[in-house]
C-alpha cells in the first residue's frame, strides 16, 4: 500500500481511538449518574438527602400491593433489599405484582413517596396461552 | 401459526384500546416511507428532465 | 436489479406486517400494544446500521478518496435521520400504554436521540459549506468520531439501569420472544432493510446528479 494511504489509515485509527478513549472517560466518570434509577440496595448504600427527587426501580413484591381509596402502597424489591412506596394516583396498566416498576419521588423516613409510577417490562414476549399455540 | 385472534374487523381496529397506538404507528411509518420515495423520485425526474432538454 | 429488490422487500415487509399485526396472538403481559414491535425494531436496527454504513464509507473516502463513497454518506444521512425518527416515534407511542410515559431520559432513549441529532447536524453542516470537497472530508471525520455512539446505544441497556428492556434477539442466546412472534419480526426486519436499501439507491442517484451535473458523461448516464 502506498505510504500516503498508510498514513491516512493511521490517522483514522488515531482519531477514532482518541474519541473512544475520550468518551469512555466521560462515561466512566458519569457512571452511576447515567443510571435511570436506583435499586433498593444502591439506595441503602448511598446517602440520599430526604428532599432530593430520585427514581427507584425493581420488582413489585408479590402480595404487597394495598389500595386505600386512590392511594396505593407497595414494596419495591431487588430480592436483597426492599423499600415501601406510597403513591396517590393512577398506575399504568402493566403495573402488577411480580413485575418491574420504576417510581419517581423522594425518600422520607425509609418510606418512598412517589409522584409518578412507571411500569417496566422485560424482554420476554409470549402468547397468553401456550396450549393454544401447540394445538395449531 | 396464522390464527386471527380477533372476532371481528372492529375488534381488530380497536385492539382492546391499544388499536389507536398500533394503527397510528402503522400510518406514520407508511406515510414517511411513501413520502421519502416520492421526494427522491420527483427530484430524480427533475434532474433527468433538465439534462434531456437541448441547451 | 433495483426493481427486483424493491418489489421483493416490499412484499416481505407488508406480508410480515400483516402477519405480525393481525395474525399473531397478543403478548401475555403487554396485550395488543406489543404489535408495535414489528415497526419499532426494524427502524431501530436500521437507524444504527445506516450509521455504520456511513462510517465505512467515510473510511473508504478518507483512505482512497473514492468520490462515490462521499456521495453515499450524504445520500444516507437524511434516510438515517428519517429512520431514527421512526424508531423514536414508534418507541414513544409504545411507551404510552406500556410504561405509562412517552418520554424518559434513560440511557437508551437519550443515546438514540443523540444519534438523530447527529444525523441532522451532519446534513446541515454539509449544506453550510460552499466548497464541497472540504465538506466531504470534514463530514467523514465527524462520522468516524460519532461512530462511538453506536456501541453505546447497543450496550446502553446492559451497562446502565434503563427503563427500556434489554434485547430479545441476540447473537449469543436463544431469543426470548416466542417463535410465533419471532418469524414475522425477522421478516419485517429483512423487508425494511431492503426498502431502505432501495431508498438509499435513489437518493445516491440524486446526489450523483447534483454533484456531477457539469460532467459530460452525465448525459449518457441519464
Amino acid at each position: 500500500m502506498n505510504p500516503t494511504r498508510k498514513k491516512r489509515i493511521y490517522s483514522i485509527l488515531f482519531v477514532f481511538l482518541f474519541s473512544v478513549s475520550g468518551i469512555s472517560l466521560i462515561l466512566y466518570s458519569l457512571n452511576s449518574n447515567l443510571d435511570f434509577f436506583f435499586t433498593p440496595t444502591e439506595l441503602k448504600n448511598n446517602n440520599i438527602p430526604p428532599e432530593k427527587r430520585i427514581k427507584i426501580g425493581g420488582m413489585v413484591l408479590e402480595g404487597s400491593v394495598e389500595r386505600n381509596g386512590s392511594e396505593i402502597s407497595f414494596v419495591i424489591t431487588d430480592y436483597e433489599n426492599s423499600i415501601k412506596v406510597i403513591f396517590d394516583g393512577i398506575v399504568p396498566d402493566l403495573f402488577q405484582e411480580g413485575s418491574g416498576v420504576v417510581a419517581l419521588g423522594f425518600l422520607n423516613n425509609k418510606i418512598f413517596y412517589a409522584k409518578e409510577v412507571l411500569a417496566k417490562h422485560d424482554e420476554n414476549y409470549m402468547p397468553p396461552n401456550i396450549d393454544i399455540k401447540n394445538d395449531s | 401459526m396464522f390464527d386471527f385472534p380477533f372476532k371481528s374487523i372492529e375488534e381488530a381496529l380497536y385492539m382492546n384500546g391499544h388499536g389507536i397506538y398500533v394503527w397510528s404507528v402503522v400510518l406514520v411509518v407508511t406515510f414517511c416511507l411513501i413520502y421519502a420515495f416520492a421526494y427522491y423520485k420527483i427530484k430524480l425526474k427533475k434532474f433527468k428532465k433538465k439534462f434531456n432538454e437541448p441547451n | 436489479m433495483y426493481k427486483y429488490i424493491f418489489y421483493f422487500s416490499l412484499f416481505i415487509y407488508i406480508f410480515s406486517l400483516v402477519w405480525g399485526v393481525l395474525f399473531t396472538q397478543e403478548d401475555f403481559v403487554q396485550g395488543n400494544s406489543f404489535r408495535i414491535i414489528y415497526l419499532h425494531v426494524p427502524a431501530s436496527f436500521l437507524s444504527q446500521s445506516i450509521y455504520a454504513a456511513m462510517a465505512i464509507s467515510s473510511v473508504i473516502y478518507l483512505i482512497w478518496r473514492v468520490k462515490l463513497s462521499a456521495y453515499l454518506i450524504l445520500a444516507m444521512a437524511p434516510i438515517g435521520a428519517l429512520v431514527t425518527f421512526l424508531a423514536l416515534f414508534s418507541g414513544s407511542v409504545w411507551g404510552i400504554p406500556t410504561w405509562g410515559t412517552w418520554w424518559q431520559w434513560d440511557a437508551r432513549i437519550t443515546s438514540t436521540l443523540i444519534l438523530f441529532i447527529m444525523y441532522l447536524g451532519l446534513i446541515s453542516l454539509h449544506n453550510s459549506f460552499s466548497n464541497h470537497e472540504k465538506a466531504d472530508k470534514l463530514l467523514s471525520w465527524l462520522v468516524i468520531v460519532g461512530f462511538v455512539n453506536i456501541p453505546i446505544i447497543k450496550k446502553s441497556v446492559d451497562w446502565w439501569s434503563t427503563l427500556h428492556q434489554s434485547a430479545s434477539i441476540t447473537l449469543t442466546d436463544k431469543p426470548t420472544i416466542d417463535p410465533s412472534m419471532l418469524y414475522p419480526l425477522i421478516g419485517s426486519i429483512i423487508g425494511f432493510f431492503g426498502i431502505v436499501i432501495c431508498l438509499i439507491i435513489i437518493s445516491s442517484k440524486v446526489q450523483i446528479f447534483k454533484r456531477e451535473k457539469t460532467k459530460s458523461w452525465i448525459k449518457d448516464y441519464v
